[in-house]
C-alpha cells in the first residue's frame, strides 16, 4: 500500500503550522497503523494528524484533504466524516439544547441532521450548500443522523448543482429520508389535537401512512391527488411504517397513476369474532362514519340519532403458524354470511337480543370457517376486498395420505 | 393452509401485540405432552404446551365431535366436555371466565361437529396421571365438510412439524424430552386421513 499521498498531505499540514517535521516518519506511523493493526487508512491518517496536532500543540488540525468528502449513501454509523451537502429542509429543533434541525442532501442521498447548541455552529439556511468537516454519523430511530457538534466545521460553499432527488418505491422505503410519487388514497381523521392531517398515500409498489403535523405554512393534501414528496421523513413505530411530510416539499401533479390495489392475501380458519363485528351504526355528519356507540353516541359528534346501519367483520385468521386480523366491509360481508343489511336490521329490530342476535349469528356462520381473504394490508391488518369460503379438496387429500404413508 | 416455511417461534415484534396462532394438533398428539414452559417473567406473558412432534402452543383449533358435555360446579358454574377426533378424544373446559364459550357449549345438544378455539393446560391429578385440558374460548357447530377440511389441516401440519424433526430449537427439545417415535404421529396422521376416504 502507498502511504506517501497520505503522508504528504499530513507533513503539509504540519509545516504550514511552521513546524519540521519528517515525511518518512508519518509514513511509518500510517504503515504500522494500516499493516500491523488493521486501522482503516482514514481512520489512521486521523490518528497520526492528531498525534502531530498533540506533539506540536496544533490546534484546529484536521485529518482529510479536499476531494475527501463522502457522499451521503456512503454514511455509516460511527464515524467522522466529512460531507458536502445542500440544507434542503429545516425544521423546528424539538429541545433548546440542539439549535438546528433539517434535512441535508447532496446527488446520492438524504440524511437529517442535527446541529447542538453548544457546537457554536453558524446558522444554516435553507437551499445554501456547505462542507461539514468532523461531523459524526450516528444513528437515530433506525435510520442515519449527521450530528454536528463543536468540533465541526462548517464552511459554506459554491453550490454543486441542481440536485434530482432519487424517487423511491413505496414498497422499498426504509427508515431515513425519502422522495416518493403517489397518490393520496385515503384521509383519515385526526387523532390528535397537533396532527393537520393524516392518511395513505399509494403508488405502483405499495402504500404507506402519511402524517403532516399542525406548522405554521403547512397545507393538507387533497385526497385522490397525486404528489411528487420531496425528502419526507421515514419512521418507524412498532414495525410498521410513517412518512412525516413537515421536511418535505410537495408538488401536486398532474394526471393520474395507477396504485396498488393491495395483493396480500391469507388463508386460514376463522378463529375470533372481535367486538364491533356485524351491524353497526355509523355516524352520519359528512366524512366521519366512526362507529356510533349504543347510545348512538359519536366521539366527536356526539349524539347522532340519525345513524346509517352497515355490517362489517372484524377479527382474526390462522393458519396455525401465523395470524392475521381481517377487516371485511359490508359487501364480502354479505355474501359470506349469507345475510343482507336489509334482513340483518329486520333482525335487530324484531329479536330480544337486538343487535347482539346479528354479532351470535355472525358468529355461528363465522368461527372455525376456513377462510381465503385478500386486499390491502395495512399495519398488519388485512382489509379485505375480496374474500371466499375454501372447500374441502378431495386432492388434497390423496397428496397427505401419500405424505403421510409413502416414506413412513 | 400450513406455511411449511415458518420456523417456530416466530420472532416477537418489540412494543407490539402478536396473537399466538392456533396450532393444529390430533388429540392422540395432545394428549402425550407432558411439558409445559412459560417464556419471559413477566405475569403476562403467554404459556406454552410443547408438542411430542416440535411445537410449542399457547393456542389450539380443532373440529370434532362433541359427545357429551356436563355441567358442574353450583357458586362457580362450568361446563365439561368431551370432543371426539379421529384419533383420540379432546377434553374441553368452559368456566365463569370464558362466559362466550359457557353459553355457546349450553346451546349445543350433542352429538354435533363443533370447531373449538381454545388454550391448552396440563394437569397433574393426585394421583400421578396427567391429563391435558383445553380451556375453550369459543365452541361452535360446524357442518361435516369443515371437520374434514380440519382433519387435512391438522395431517399436514403434523406431517410439517415432523418433517422439520430437531432442526427448530423446540423440534430438538422435544425430541429430547420425549423421546417419542415420529412414525407413531405419521401413522397417527394417516389413519385419521384414511378415515375421510370412507
Amino acid at each position: 500500500m502507498d502511504f506517501s499521498e497520505t503522508a504528504e498531505r499530513i507533513s503539509q499540514k504540519v509545516m504550514s503550522h511552521g513546524h519540521a517535521v519528517e515525511k518518512t516518519a508519518i509514513e511509518t506511523k500510517l504503515r504500522r497503523l494500516v499493516e500491523e493493526f488493521g486501522v482503516p487508512l482514514a481512520e489512521a491518517e486521523r490518528t497520526v494528524t492528531n498525534e502531530m496536532a498533540r506533539e506540536f500543540s496544533i490546534s484546529g488540525l484536521q485529518a482529510g484533504g479536499p476531494g475527501e468528502a463522502k457522499t451521503l449513501d456512503a454514511l455509516v454509523p460511527g464515524e467522522w466524516v466529512t460531507v458536502e451537502c445542500k440544507v434542503v429542509a429545516l425544521t423546528a429543533p424539538p429541545s433548546p439544547s440542539i439549535s438546528q434541525t433539517g434535512i441535508a442532501a447532496d446527488q446520492t442521498a438524504a440524511v437529517r441532521f442535527v446541529v447542538w447548541s453548544r457546537a457554536n455552529a453558524p446558522v444554516l439556511k435553507e437551499g445554501n450548500w456547505y462542507r461539514f468537516e468532523s461531523a459524526v454519523v450516528d444513528q437515530y430511530r433506525g435510520s442515519v443522523n449527521l450530528k454536528v457538534h463543536s468540533g465541526t466545521t462548517i464552511r459554506e460553499v459554491p453550490g454543486g448543482g441542481a440536485i434530482k432527488p432519487v424517487i423511491t418505491p413505496i414498497a422499498a422505503l426504509r427508515p431515513g429520508i425519502a422522495s416518493v410519487r403517489g397518490k393520496v388514497i385515503q384521509e383519515w381523521e385526526a387523532t390528535h389535537d397537533r396532527i393537520l392531517q393524516s392518511g395513505l398515500i399509494a403508488d405502483e409498489t405499495g402504500s404507506v401512512r402519511f402524517v403532516t403535523w399542525k406548522e405554521e405554512g403547512r397545507e393538507r393534501l387533497n385526497p385522490g391527488t397525486v404528489y411528487t414528496v420531496f425528502y419526507a421523513t421515514v419512521d418507524e413505530f412498532n414495525g410498521r411504517l410513517s412518512l412525516t411530510l413537515n421536511t418535505a416539499t410537495v408538488v401536486p401533479e398532474e394526471g393520474d397513476i395507477e396504485v396498488s390495489r393491495g395483493d396480500a392475501s391469507f388463508e386460514g380458519a376463522f378463529v375470533h369474532l372481535a367486538p364491533g363485528s356485524g351491524l353497526i351504526k355509523r355516524c352520519p355528519v359528512g366524512g366521519c362514519n366512526r362507529v356510533l356507540s349504543r347510545q348512538n353516541y359519536c366521539p366527536v359528534h356526539e349524539i347522532q340519532p340519525n345513524f346509517q346501519y352497515d355490517l362489517r367483520i372484524k377479527g382474526w385468521l390462522d393458519n396455525g403458524e401465523e395470524t392475521r386480523e381481517v377487516l371485511i366491509p359490508r359487501a364480502e360481508t354479505e355474501s359470506l354470511v349469507g345475510m343482507t343489511l336489509e334482513q340483518a336490521r329486520e333482525l335487530a329490530e324484531n329479536t330480544p337480543l337486538g343487535m347482539d342476535e346479528v354479532f351470535l349469528r355472525f358468529r355461528d356462520a363465522l368461527l372455525g370457517r376456513y377462510l381465503s381473504c385478500r386486499g390491502r394490508e395495512i399495519d398488519g391488518r388485512l382489509l379485505v376486498s375480496g374474500c371466499t369460503r375454501l372447500r374441502f379438496q378431495p386432492e388434497r387429500l390423496a397428496d397427505l395420505l401419500n405424505r403421510a404413508g409413502g416414506s413412513a | 393452509m400450513t406455511n411449511g416455511t415458518e420456523t417456530s417461534p416466530a420472532p416477537r415484534r418489540e412494543g407490539g401485540f402478536e396473537r399466538e396462532p392456533a396450532r393444529r394438533v390430533f388429540a392422540g398428539e395432545l394428549r402425550e405432552s407432558r411439558i409445559h414452559f412459560k417464556e419471559g417473567q413477566d405475569e403476562k406473558s403467554p404459556s406454552f404446551v410443547l408438542l411430542p412432534t416440535g411445537a410449542r402452543c399457547n393456542r389450539v383449533f380443532f373440529v370434532g365431535t362433541l359427545t357429551e358435555k356436563k355441567k358442574q360446579g353450583e357458586q362457580n358454574l362450568f361446563y365439561r366436555a368431551r370432543v371426539v377426533d379421529p384419533t383420540g378424544t379432546f377434553f374441553v373446559m368452559a368456566g365463569s371466565y370464558q362466559p362466550d364459550a359457557m353459553q355457546q357449549i349450553a346451546r349445543i345438544e350433542p352429538p354435533s361437529f363443533v370447531a373449538v378455539v381454545g388454550k391448552p393446560n396440563v394437569y397433574q391429578t393426585p394421583d400421578g396421571a396427567v391429563l391435558i385440558s383445553v380451556r375453550c374460548e369459543s365452541i361452535t357447530p360446524v357442518d361435516k365438510e369443515t371437520r374434514d377440511q380440519w382433519v387435512l389441516d391438522c395431517a399436514a401440519a403434523t406431517l410439517d412439524r415432523l418433517e422439520k424433526g430437531a432442526s427448530t430449537p423446540d423440534g430438538e427439545r422435544a425430541r429430547k424430552e420425549y423421546g417419542m417415535d415420529p412414525a407413531i404421529f405419521r401413522k397417527m396422521a394417516y389413519e385419521a386421513l384414511a378415515q375421510l376416504r370412507l
